[in-house]
């Protein structure tokens, strides 16, 4: 039997036709429901040891990307984000990010990487051109040093000599009224504990120039066991201590130091105490540790501030922590720039963010300004108190002063041969 | 002339015969494989497939002269990541302070991992098995920390930043993603030819009979000691050459490159795609980047997924995938001489 194929249109290509027919009057839509959406690529770390830097940066960036989208958006545009684990690796952060930009069509990055993934993807901003914030990096030399500047990258994150200029002031004020001059010191041996510690010294030294140094540990970044770095403190019997450990490190070492009693002998300053993601976690958090803050919702003590706060924590049931507003902040600013400039386009943004001030439930003053010089984030909420073991952990705040920090931030610059 | 070494002139002549057949076979091969990774983006606009090639290039240049000591010498080594990391960080810091033509620091990086390998390798190839594993490890460990710790040269653990500068040689801009994407494919190819040369020529052989049994072939003249620390410097040359198209890929040079790590996912790479077959570290490495691509980009749990993965191979396969292939051709041969 052989098959005949009857005259006139047949059934296959009436299908042919009609699709293409449909396809002619959705191209349109579909191309303009994809116009409306703009995708905004995050690479960060969501696996590993330092996970909690990734989804809480996640967190603060959708709880703020939901208010925007509700507003409107970008210029009209829809954010929509893309989120991607580098696994704290500088060559995948580096991947991803030109993954996030080439293959997902990502018009925008935000670069919640940590030290060294930072400055690889500041390398895939330089390369490709695209709009960059970094909102974890505290590494000064970041924005600070001329050679990494580009038009197009900008940073939320709080800045290392920031943190060292009130830091060291605050403890110098302290070590004058009760006469500390003996000093020991113990930080976490990578770039940011080396480069910390020796910035808060130098600082410390400037207000209080009898303050000697008379011991330094340097424990390994997530060392278990710090018994001979505590009784190595001990025997040298300084009047205070300083140190820059943080997150698990620093809880571990607090539980493992109360068992010496150490805190009753000394004075100690531990710059990231105040924040949830240790406050939250030590056993028995000893009372008057003297602590910078990181991120707590009672300072600043503003009704915005704590509102975030409970917002997070209604929303995620735990605490924002530091890297929380440094993320937050970003997608805040993007929002300003965009509406200032009427567009989703990342050279606008970048033009409208250079110099902007925003309302900001963070900064010192309810504001908080992108420095237009060197494109790193200013006036952010930035002082020093003591701990108590219950809620709010760290109920009075001396806040630092802005003026002090940007006179010596200028004049560090000068000494590093950046201006 | 003992009959042992009759034995071996008998047994090598046809292998040299072969080899020079086998020579522009593969030469022809290398040519067609580069012709067709050269016209990729003639035919695609994909950036994304372009950077993957470029990160195979750098990962299977390392893989396989990794394969070079595990699967031809039987040196298993552990450390084997600190030369793709002192490539990086050698061309990166040339190109950084020196300001050199990228050529001279290319040849430059050669020149330093040749030294440093041959430092390394004249104390580590005394020592078999495990113990050649430790001390691979060690050493590598050895460079990890005085990168880290050596910060005012090498930027600590923020690695080299500022971007490594690539200057415009002979008409070639490694700024250019084509030029770096083709610049990547040639060495990748030059790489694996010359790697090709090393395991077929009768130095490749004597490396065989070292992993097969080192006293018969000491019994049998060759000098075992020299002929390790020979293919460790070779392996090593190769692996900077990996790290040197990292470098240029990422623009900079991080710690991590030569963290244990490296060598780790060399040694998975050479497990996945087989230690038996020249190709196997080749194929385990588009398997492992594609593996590890897709899975990023759906879960942040890839870790169970890859190690899903590892088991599959480890306890299912009980060998790499280009093993599993050949074997399974070889017997279906077997099986059709067989009828």
């Amino acid at each position: 039997m052989t098959r005949t194929r009857t005259p006139g249109i047949s059934r296959r290509s009436t299908l042919a036709l009609m699709g293409a027919g449909a396809m002619t009057f959705a191209a349109p839509w579909v191309a303009r429901a994809q116009a409306k959406t703009i995708k905004i690529g995050m690479p960060t770390i969501l696996s590993g040891r330092v996970a909690q830097l990734g989804t809480s940066s996640r967190n603060a960036v959708m709880l703020e990307v939901e208010k925007v989208n509700v507003a409107g958006g970008l210029a009209g545009r829809q954010i929509e984000m893309v989120i991607r684990d580098s696994k704290g690796q500088p060559q995948e952060a580096a991947r991803v990010a030109r993954e996030l930009v080439n293959t997902d069509g990502c018009e925008l990055l935000i670069d919640a990487e940590a030290s060294s993934g930072a400055f690889a993807v500041h390398e895939v901003a330089r390369d490709l051109g695209v709009f960059c914030i970094h909102t974890n990096s505290e590494t000064s030399s970041l924005t600070a040093d001329p050679k990494q500047h580009i038009p197009n990258a900008f940073r939320t994150a709080r800045q290392g000599v920031h943190d060292s200029i009130i830091g060291g002031s605050y403890a110098a004020a302290i070590a004058k009224t009760k006469g500390l001059k003996k000093w020991a010191t113990c930080s976490p041996d990578y770039a940011y504990g080396r480069d910390t510690t020796a910035e808060f010294t130098l600082y410390l030294k400037r207000f209080a120039p009898e303050v000697e140094i008379i011991s330094e540990s340097w424990p390994k970044l997530f060392q278990p066991d710090y018994t001979e770095v505590v009784t190595k403190i001990l025997q040298a019997k300084p009047q205070a201590l300083y140190s820059c450990l943080w997150g698990g490190d620093l809880t571990s070492y607090i539980d493992q130091a109360n068992i010496y009693a150490m805190f009753g002998q000394m004075e100690v300053f531990a710059v990231n105490m105040a924040d949830y993601t240790a406050l939250t976690v030590v056993k028995n958090l000893p009372k008057g540790i003297h602590s910078g803050n990181r991120y707590i919702k009672t300072f600043p003590t503003t009704p915005e501030n704590a509102a975030w706060g409970d917002a997070y924590k209604a929303k995620y049931n735990e605490y924002p922590t530091n890297w929380s507003w440094e993320n937050a902040t970003a997608i805040m600013l993007m929002a300003e720039a965009s509406k200032k400039a009427n567009s989703a386009d990342g050279k606008k943004i970048a033009e409208a963010l250079k110099g902007l001030t925003i309302k900001c439930p963070f900064g010192a003053d309810g504001t908080v300004t992108m420095r237009g010089d060197d494109h790193t984030l200013v006036g952010y909420a930035i002082g020093w108190g003591t701990t108590i073991p219950q809620e709010p952990y760290v109920p009075e705040v001396k806040a630092g002063d802005w003026k002090t920090i940007f006179e010596l931030e200028a004049e560090w610059k000068k000494s590093k041969g950046y201006t | 002339m003992t009959e042992l070494e009759a034995g071996r002139a008998q047994g090598l002549a046809p292998v040299r015969g072969g080899s020079v057949l086998q020579r522009y076979r593969d030469v022809l091969i290398a040519l067609v494989a580069f012709a067709v990774l050269a016209s990729v983006p003639l035919l695609t606009g994909s950036k994304a497939l372009l950077d993957f090639v470029i990160r195979c290039s750098a990962y299977g240049l390392f893989a396989t002269s990794l394969n070079l000591l595990v699967g031809y010498t039987g040196l298993t080594s552990f450390g084997h990541g600190m030369f793709f990391g002192l490539g990086a960080y050698s061309f990166g810091l040339i190109m950084q302070k020196l300001g050199v033509p990228i050529p001279v620091a290319f040849v430059a990086t050669l020149a330093i991992t040749a030294l440093v390998a041959a430092a390394i390798g004249a104390i580590c190839v005394r020592l078999k098995e495990i113990y050649f594993a430790f001390v691979t490890l060690a050493f590598q460990m050895l460079i990890h920390s005085t990168i880290l710790s050596w910060a005012s040269f090498t930027g600590g653990d923020q690695g080299l930043r500022g971007g490594i500068p690539r200057p415009v040689f002979l008409g070639i801009d490694l700024a250019n993603h084509v030029h770096l994407y083709i610049a990547s494919c040639a060495l990748l190819i030059l790489g694996l030819l010359g790697m090709r040369q090393i395991a077929q020529s009768p130095f490749g052989y004597t490396l065989r009979m070292i992993r097969d049994n080192a006293a018969r072939a000491s019994f049998l003249g060759i000098d075992v000691w020299r002929a390790k620390l020979t293919v460790f410097v070779l392996a090593a040359l190769f692996a900077a050459m990996g790290g040197m198209v990292m470098a240029l890929f990422v623009s900079g040079a991080y710690p991590e490159f030569a963290y244990w790590t490296i060598s780790g996912e060399g040694i998975f790479i050479n497990m996945l795609g087989g230690v038996s077959t020249f190709l196997g570290p080749m194929v385990g490495t588009v398997l492992l980047l594609l593996l590890n691509d897709t899975v990023t980009r759906f879960t942040e749990y890839h870790g169970i997924v890859l190690g899903v993965v590892i088991l599959f191979f480890a306890l299912g396969l009980r060998k790499g995938l280009l093993d599993f292939v050949a074997e399974w051709f070889s017997q279906r041969r077997d099986a059709g001489e067989g009828r």
